[in-house]
């Protein structure tokens, strides 16, 4: 055993593989502690928001301030509210309404502001200009008239008793706070998701959740096939015939077929995670079945096996300790398979949206079924399915590069 | 032997050939400028143009929506405007009148008004088209006869009788003015050709599918497969004459391409292929402040458009643990978070219920000012009051015994299903967050998407206890309005219908509002008015037989200004409604529209 332990992890794919694959668990059991609560929260109103580092505005507002005189600040002001895009736009405006622009220098911005507050006019019409450009006149205004907003903001607070606005603070251009000091900033590295949820926090949660399923599909994958298959290989005979007629029926209708069929027929209150599981697992045993027997055909004449029945041993032991064994790397490697499959069937059923129920445990597939539901791929919203899409990757191809690694320890026709 | 096979081959090259072009051919070549092209309306194949039929999958003919009546092709007397409540005369001339005691209403069809074939409308259309109504019970028939008497026709006069009850009195005036909206007028002399091919028969003639039929609308059929539906533009049109329009509408051209679901009709809006686009999108300011399209809508700030209905959650009253647990259905609605659905699932495009406290009323003003804000303000909720549903219900008794954190009522663990039809994102969501809410107060509540056929069966069947909280949207804008609501929500003429579509769909029962409910439509004080209307808000957030989760335009209104442009804005000073130009006042935008540059 330990010969073979050593053996594999000399195999640098199954290494790798299992370096990922680990690093994946590790992140699944250590996130929660750091970062607890619902995966399932909504913390934001709203949909789909951005990844990065939220500042609570009311708390900075009271947090104490710094003074920096950046030379660059007020240019990146004037470029936040103003694009080169926009000055354009603002000479066309004039060239619609048939104002002569003659020797304006739309770089110089004080000029160009001063002939659009002399000229523009929210209410006209020029001839041929769609609704969609007025409006968008309209949004620019306001954001030039934010250009010339007083140097100090004042931030008034209404007494409850009197209704009158009482100065408490204010805040001028140059004042900075420290994120540290403020009370509230949340990092939210992928953003929310449709429902406002904590993406990253669901993805690991969901992870958790797929892997299970994954390990509960190839579970039964496996223990159904294997026992199917050595029992077939070596019973033989009638037993043989039964089991490989329903075996080739199972084969012949393609299992993601049945898989939605079965699905959509428990319906929806009845699909919890686990049923999801087992149904994955029922219908993806058919390979291993198929291989296994052929392995046990190979093996039932051997030695060892004969003598073990002449020696009067049962068909149990004699399958358990005698044949087991031989095939058992097959197994483990299948198994590995199983697992990768099955966490990848679930993904595309809940992408068709026959997966797990929602609102009880997130799932990758869940994650993506959501995301596509609102459009995520064509608002730009990638990080609602892309990270999704990542770890799925991830982990099917960490399982299958383990696989290869112990193909290559135990198949001896591949050992180098 | 070896020319034979030259000669095969050749065959099946001319073959393949023959085959593209053929299949190009079928595709009529609509001019891009002479076009006005759709979505969100017509999702399936059209089956049918009769316009007294029951069996339709025809949404750019034939359509009653909540804004008013799609007249392309198929004319009402008169259209209604939901921005301002006017009714305006279509085929029709604008002066209708009540007789004193409103039992009676009367009018007169333009002179100008013709069909396809030349033929004048008469009154004789009118009454016909009610009477065959009734006759074979289409959707003018079954809904209006219980408030129309009969209809008298002479020459171009109409008159109507209202259906009185036992005290003499005209049932309901308001659906009076239902009929002269709302209802298509089809042509006496072609439905008689219709009921002689059907021998007179009921189904039959509700299920013809009415190639032949004689419109009087601007528009007609022109091309129909599963790949699109075009109307043509009929230039003989009646209403170019003065006392109408005095023109034609401008897009020779009216197509709806058949998409598969609301994202393809999305990307095809933003492609320019689609003109106007009656789909809820998500953040539809993304379109213009990121992707910087030329796509605009009717107001430029949320809510973007006209919210006339409530998409509601029903509670079940044929389930013993909602019927007879009031404190429970207040309790669930109360915890409901609502500025997450409004922000979630309808990205704001709804004002929220701490702007427009929860009543029976939609949030236009003319509604609103309907009934006493103050006198209901103790008992309306604005939502996540986690800690106020969870006193509630321990004061009700509904509590936590066996520690499994799922209150009980009998011994039983509360288990509700939240169910709305798969793939309707925006109520699906809803749904997630009315489930989150239950896990929130100790109450289980599981979401639920069935298929659409699956769900309109089950929802419609006044005896079902599978679903227990599903949703609906009541009636948005018509001159019934908001009685014809109010009635959906709690009148019980629905309970026990079969194929429930009208209103009521929890099935819940008060005589106290049934009764009220009888007085609005024969009360003509102001003051009198409001407190009936305030009588029946209290009842109704007491007793919470359902609860809204939003408000929500009847019809959405994006439109791409890559071809066309002057479409209806809310700041034009035109009081177009966003009808999607076609329905009721809202096909005016049609006679207006312009090419851009």
């Amino acid at each position: 055993m330990k010969n073979t332990l050593r053996q594999v992890f000399h195999s640098s794919k199954f290494v790798v593989g299992f370096v990922i694959f680990v690093a994946i668990l590790l992140t699944m059991f250590i996130y929660p502690l750091v970062n607890p609560g619902n995966p399932l929260q909504m913390i934001g109103v709203g949909t789909f928001a951005k990844p990065g580092t939220y500042v609570s505005l009311y708390d900075a507002t009271k947090t104490n301030t710094e003074t920096f005189r950046l030379p660059d600040a007020d240019e990146k002001r004037l470029v936040k509210l103003l694009t080169d895009a926009d000055r354009v736009a603002m000479v066309e405006w004039f060239d619609a309404m048939g104002i002569s622009v003659e020797g304006l220098d739309i770089s110089d911005t004080d000029a160009l502001l001063d002939m659009w507050k002399a000229n523009y006019d929210p209410a006209a019409k020029p001839k041929g200009m769609t609704q969609a450009k007025r409006n968008f006149y309209k949004r620019l205004n306001n954001s030039i008239a934010e250009i010339g907003a007083a140097e100090t903001l004042i931030i008034t607070e209404k007494n409850e008793e009197t209704g009158e606005l009482e100065e408490q603070g204010k805040i001028t251009k140059t004042d900075y706070v420290n994120t540290s000091a403020v009370a509230n900033v949340k990092t939210l590295p992928l953003g929310t998701d449709n429902f406002g949820r904590d993406v990253l926090k669901e993805l690991i949660s969901a992870a958790g959740t797929s892997l299970l399923i994954g390990l509960l599909a190839g579970a039964v994958a496996t223990l159904v096939g294997l026992t199917l298959g050595l029992l077939s290989g070596y019973v033989g005979g009638v037993v043989d015939d039964i089991i490989m007629f329903i075996t080739n029926i199972f084969t012949v209708i393609p299992g993601f077929v049945l898989l939605i069929l079965i699905s959509y027929s428990i319906g929806q209150e009845q699909r919890g995670a686990t049923v999801v599981a087992l149904v994955i697992g029922l219908t993806s045993w058919t390979w291993t079945t198929r291989s296994v027997r052929s392995q046990v055909i190979s093996l039932r004449n051997r030695d060892h096996v004969n003598l073990s029945k002449l020696s009067g041993h049962n068909l149990v032991r004699i399958i358990v300790t005698d044949i087991l064994p031989y095939i058992a790397s097959y197994v483990v490697m299948a198994f590995i398979l199983q697992v990768s499959s099955g966490i990848l069937a679930e993904a595309q059923l809940s992408l068709l949206g026959l997966g797990p129920r929602t609102t009880e445990v997130p799932t990758l597939g869940l994650m993506m079924n959501w995301a596509m539901l609102y459009s995520a791929h064509t608002n730009g919203s990638w990080w609602a399915y892309f990270p999704v899409i990542l770890t799925i990757t991830l982990i099917s191809f960490s399982l299958n590069l383990m696989n290869t690694g112990l193909d290559q320890v135990f198949n001896p026709t591949l050992r180098d | 032997m070896k020319n034979l096979k030259k000669i095969l081959a050749l065959l099946i090259a001319a073959l393949m050939i023959c085959g593209t072009v053929a299949a190009f051919a079928e595709d009529v070549d609509l001019p891009r400028t002479e076009t006005l092209y759709f979505a969100g309306q017509q999702w399936g194949t059209v089956n049918s143009w009769n316009i007294i039929g029951t069996n339709q999958n025809n949404s750019m003919a034939i359509a009653g929506n909540a804004g008013g009546y799609r007249t392309l092709m198929f004319e009402t007397l008169y259209m209604y405007n939901f921005m301002n409540g006017e009714i305006k005369g279509l085929l029709a001339n604008d002066d209708y009148a009540w007789n004193d005691d409103m039992t009676q209403l009367t009018l007169s069809i333009k002179d100008a008004a013709k069909w396809s074939d030349g033929t004048p409308v008469t009154a004789d259309d009118v009454k016909r088209t009610f009477d065959i109504g009734v006759e074979i019970g289409n959707g003018t028939g079954t809904g209006l006869k219980g408030y129309i008497d009969s209809i008298e026709a002479d020459g171009k006069n109409v008159t109507i009788n209202a259906k009185l009850n036992d005290e003499g009195k005209p049932v309901n005036p308001l659906k009076v003015l239902d009929f002269l909206t709302g209802t298509p007028i089809a042509q006496a002399a072609w439905i008689d050709t219709v009921v002689e091919r059907n021998n007179g028969d009921a189904v039959s003639i509700l299920n013809d599918a009415g190639e032949d039929v004689v419109w009087s609308g601007p528009y007609t059929k022109y091309y129909a497969d599963d790949q699109k539906v075009v109307l043509i533009r009929d230039d003989n049109y009646w209403g170019q004459d003065e006392s109408m329009w005095g023109k034609l509408p401008v897009p020779k051209y009216i197509a709806h391409a058949i998409y598969a679901d609301n994202p393809a009709g999305e990307n095809a809006l933003k492609a320019g292929e689609v003109d106007v686009c009656q789909q809820f999108i998500g953040n539809v300011q993304n379109l213009w402040l990121e992707d910087e399209l030329p796509i605009s809508t009717y107001y430029e700030e949320a809510p973007y458009g006209v919210c006339l209905t409530m998409p509601t959650a029903w509670y079940n009253f044929n389930l013993p643990v909602l019927a007879e647990n009031p404190a429970l259905r207040k309790a669930i609605a109360m915890a409901v978070d609502y500025d997450t659905i409004i922000a979630n699932a309808m990205t704001n495009q709804s004002p929220s219920f701490s702007d427009v406290p929860r009543s029976l009323m939609n949030p236009t003003e003319g509604e609103q000012a309907l009934y006493d804000h103050d006198a209901v303000a103790d008992l309306q909720w604005a939502g996540n009051d986690i800690d106020g549903a969870n006193a509630l219900l321990d004061e009700a008794g509904l509590v936590d015994t066996d520690g499994d954190g799922i209150r009980e009522y009998n011994g039983e663990k509360i288990s509700l299903n939240a169910v709305c039809p798969n793939g309707w994102t925006d109520w699906q969501a809803s749904m997630e967050v009315v489930a989150a809410a239950g896990k929130n107060i100790g109450i289980e509540i599981t979401t639920l998407y069935p298929e659409w056929d699956i769900y309109q069966t089950v929802f419609t069947n006044p005896s079902q206890t599978e679903y227990a909280i599903y949703m609906w949207s009541p009636d948005a804008a018509a001159p019934s309005n908001p009685w014809q609501r109010v009635n959906q929500f709690m009148g019980s003429e629905f309970v026990g219908v079969e194929n429930n579509w009208s209103g009521n769909w929890g099935q819940y029962v008060n005589e106290e509002a049934d009764a009220l409910i009888k007085k609005i439509p024969v009360t003509t004080d102001a003051e009198e008015l409001k407190s009936l209307y305030t009588e029946l808000t209290k009842i109704y957030l007491t007793d919470v037989p359902s609860f809204s989760l939003m408000y929500r335009p009847s019809l959405f209104h994006a439109v791409n200004e890559s071809v066309w442009t002057n479409f209806p804005s809310g700041d034009d000073g035109r009081n177009i409604p966003p009808a999607d130009c076609t329905d009721g006042y809202g096909i005016a935008a049609l006679y207006e529209l312009e090419l851009v540059g």
